[in-house]
């Protein structure tokens, strides 16, 4: 191995090198931090002034409280009613267009894929207004199911982007020697494809679940109220309730927060490769 | 029926149709209308051939010209004119833009937005460059990458409610239970606060001024001296102009910043509510954006370090590079692309902020952004014309990115 350059540095910068990321990490984390303490803090901690000390207790019922007094169940439900059919929906449609846009040479190829990357980049800012009248002309505003199709739609041209981008990369002999040995082209993506694509689906899964979970725009826009408002809807007006009661709001948002970062650190190589991948190509 | 049992049916026709869709399709296609049989079975293949695209993406792009094309379009209409009561609505020519135009709110808006596009990009994509490198060769490097990178997964509105909590102010009696208050309150204008409070910051500044100064420089050049053999176009130099100017007048505000940081009037001791104090509020919602931001820039970026040969990094030490050279001039350029795609990205995640504006101050306090001042206007005023508009500027303000994108993508297929 050749020398280092971090050992051809003066002591002096050595040591500021070395100290730099654990304060990096202290600071980083001192949000985190103060947040899970204050949510395992007991009201009387916190009426009396103990903010920093160690908690006289382990309130953990806290958690208990916060699901007793408000919807949370409901709104995490409705999360999950709202997260999981667009993973599904938009994953799977995006398959078959990355399969689409990768494999078959025809004229609007190209046009096609430029519009999948376009839409990527539309502001949801501009689609509000239309999107909303949309949505309650067919019957579905303040449904689950609303909120989740129109994510459904809006994911797909940067789930397409990806897949198409995955499925470019992988040897198109594989393709070319179905064809020869007379396999149909259902036959070649479900057989072919399909199985290479697994780790592009898992890594689309979990950005895709992350992206929707922490959605909080389209709940204002497309839903109302506790019965079919997600999580980050109720952790809003969860906060707005309880202006004062600090462990409450604290706990109720470590719940809200407890999914998604779950689901990163099990799957932390997927959601990362799947980072790299759609932001770099 | 429970709502989950629900669920899994809808989930389960939903799936179960696509699939359907797809089978059904391909089998028609290639039984019914186009039979690769008979007399014309050779063309019969050849137009299946062109039509099976379509069948795959069909699904896909019926659902993003519903919920995109249209709405684009409808939007500009709705610019352009005005509800009238009983759900009709009436041209109006540009009246609406005028109307924006006129308010106070969306200049402040636009001002906001600025800073923000000029600060969190910058901010976040050196912060991650930064955690990259530092954590490149270290053992724990990929554990502490994964911290760093835990609040990405964490909602906006999340992130908010956690910030919330540390700027949260007490009356002055009380302790404060906010962390920025009670670290503040710690400070009082001994040797120590002077070191943190003034002098750090004032050299930060300065870091800043210089950096972006020579940015300006190097944007600026060519106007002055033209490279040798590069013969740039008039709407090439004309942003230069632009840019070389912007960037120095940014780098002089910072440099002024620098005096002022060292000279202003210190209210030591007293709680502060931070998100109320005009202009500098902003700073304090952006660290919430920026605080997300770094992780996604540093997973990129650090991915692209890795990248980099191992050789030319070789060379420069053989060379006698020093540390600093190595990162600035050997693997700086080398990734600058990936740098500038992590910049793209992030600033269009900052011009659509809402949700951190929404939930932390709304807009009060002179914090208002342009996505909040729509929904401002839609949801609260009730001004379907005016929210119209603002959201038009939203999309031309991410129209040069999306073509540059565009226009990327066109190039790395060639």
């Amino acid at each position: 191995m050749f020398p280092r350059p971090i050992q051809s540095m003066s002591p002096a910068s050595k040591v500021a090198y070395k100290i730099a990321l654990p304060v990096m990490l202290v600071l980083w984390l001192l949000p985190l931090l103060g947040v899970a303490m204050t949510s395992i803090r007991p009201s009387g901690d916190l009426a009396a002034g103990n903010y920093f000390g160690i908690p006289s207790r382990l309130a953990f019922d806290n958690y208990l409280t916060v699901f007793r007094n408000t919807d949370l169940e409901r709104y995490l439900l409705n999360s999950f009613k709202v997260t999981i059919p667009t993973v599904i929906g938009a994953v799977g449609l995006s398959c078959l267009t990355g399969f689409a846009l990768a494999i078959y040479k025809f004229k609007s190829n190209l046009i096609l894929f430029f519009i999948f990357v376009a839409g990527n980049f539309v502001p949801s800012q501009i689609l509000m207004v239309p999107v909303r009248d949309l949505t309650v002309s067919m019957g579905m505003y303040n449904t689950t199911m609303g909120l989740a199709l129109f994510h459904i739609a809006f994911q797909t041209g940067f789930c397409t982007l990806f897949m198409r981008n995955f499925i470019k990369a992988l040897p198109f002999e594989l393709v070319e020697a179905a064809r020869v040995e007379g396999v149909s082209e259902w036959q070649i993506f479900r057989h072919v494809v399909m199985p290479l694509m697994r780790p592009a689906i898992a890594a689309l899964s979990v950005l895709v679940f992350t992206f929707i979970w922490n959605d909080f725009f389209w709940a204002m826009v497309l839903t109302t109220g506790a019965a079919t408002q997600p999580i980050t809807a109720g952790l809003n007006s969860l906060n707005g309730q309880w202006i004062a009661a600090w462990h409450l709001v604290s706990a109720g948002s470590i719940l809200a927060a407890l999914p998604p970062v779950l689901m990163f650190f099990l799957m932390q190589r997927h959601f990362i490769a799947g980072l790299t991948l759609g932001a770099v190509k | 029926m429970s709502p989950a049992l629900q669920g899994l049916i809808t989930i389960f026709i939903g799936v179960g149709g696509c699939l359907a869709y797809f089978y059904g399709s391909n089998i028609f296609l290639d039984k019914v209308l186009f039979p690769a049989k008979g007399i014309h079975a050779g063309r019969n293949i050849n137009r299946a051939n062109m039509v099976r695209p379509w069948l795959f993406l069909m699904p896909a792009l019926l659902a993003l010209g519903l919920y995109l094309a249209y709405p684009v379009v409808e939007t500009f209409r709705l610019s352009l004119s005005e509800r009238l009561p009983g759900g009709a609505s009436q041209y109006v020519g540009f009246d609406n833009y005028r109307r924006m135009f006129a308010e106070d709110k969306f200049w402040e808006a636009m001002r906001n937005n600025l800073l923000w596009l000029l600060i969190v990009p910058a901010a976040a994509t050196a912060l991650g460059l930064l955690v990259a490198q530092l954590t490149d060769r270290i053992k724990w490097g990929s554990f502490a990458k994964s911290l760093i990178f835990m609040p990405m997964a964490i909602s906006f509105v999340g992130a908010a409610v956690i910030f919330k909590l540390i700027y949260d102010a007490r009356p002055a009696d009380q302790n404060q239970i906010g962390i920025l208050n009670a670290l503040w309150l710690q400070f009082d204008g001994g040797f120590g606060s002077v070191l943190i409070l003034r002098v750090l910051p004032a050299l930060m500044f300065a870091g800043f001024a210089a950096v972006v100064g020579y940015a300006a420089y190097l944007v600026g050049r060519p106007i002055v001296k033209p490279a040798a053999h590069v013969v740039e176009g008039i709407a090439l130099k004309l942003l230069r102009v632009v840019g070389a100017v912007l960037l120095s007048w940014v780098a002089v505000l910072s440099a002024l910043n620098v005096i002022d940081s060292a000279t202003l009037a210190m209210p030591y001791g007293e709680q502060q509510t931070w998100l109320t104090i005009p202009f500098w509020n902003n700073f304090f919602l952006m660290v919430v954006l920026i605080w997300i931001q770094t992780g996604f820039a540093m997973v990129i970026l650090s991915a692209a370090l890795r990248g980099i040969p191992e050789d030319t990094i070789e060379a420069a030490i053989i060379d006698g590079a020093n540390p600093f050279q190595i990162f600035f001039k050997i693997k700086v350029p080398q990734i600058m692309n990936t740098i500038v795609v992590v910049w793209t990205t992030i600033t269009i995640v900052v011009l659509k902020v809402f949700d951190i504006v929404f939930a932390m101050t709304n807009g009060q306090w002179e914090t208002q952004v342009l996505a909040n001042y729509m929904y401002d206007k839609l949801f609260r005023s009730n001004d379907w014309g005016v929210g119209s508009a603002s959201a038009m500027i939203i999309m031309l303000l991410v129209t040069p990115i999306l073509v540059w994108n565009v226009y990327n993508a066109r190039k790395e297929m060639r």
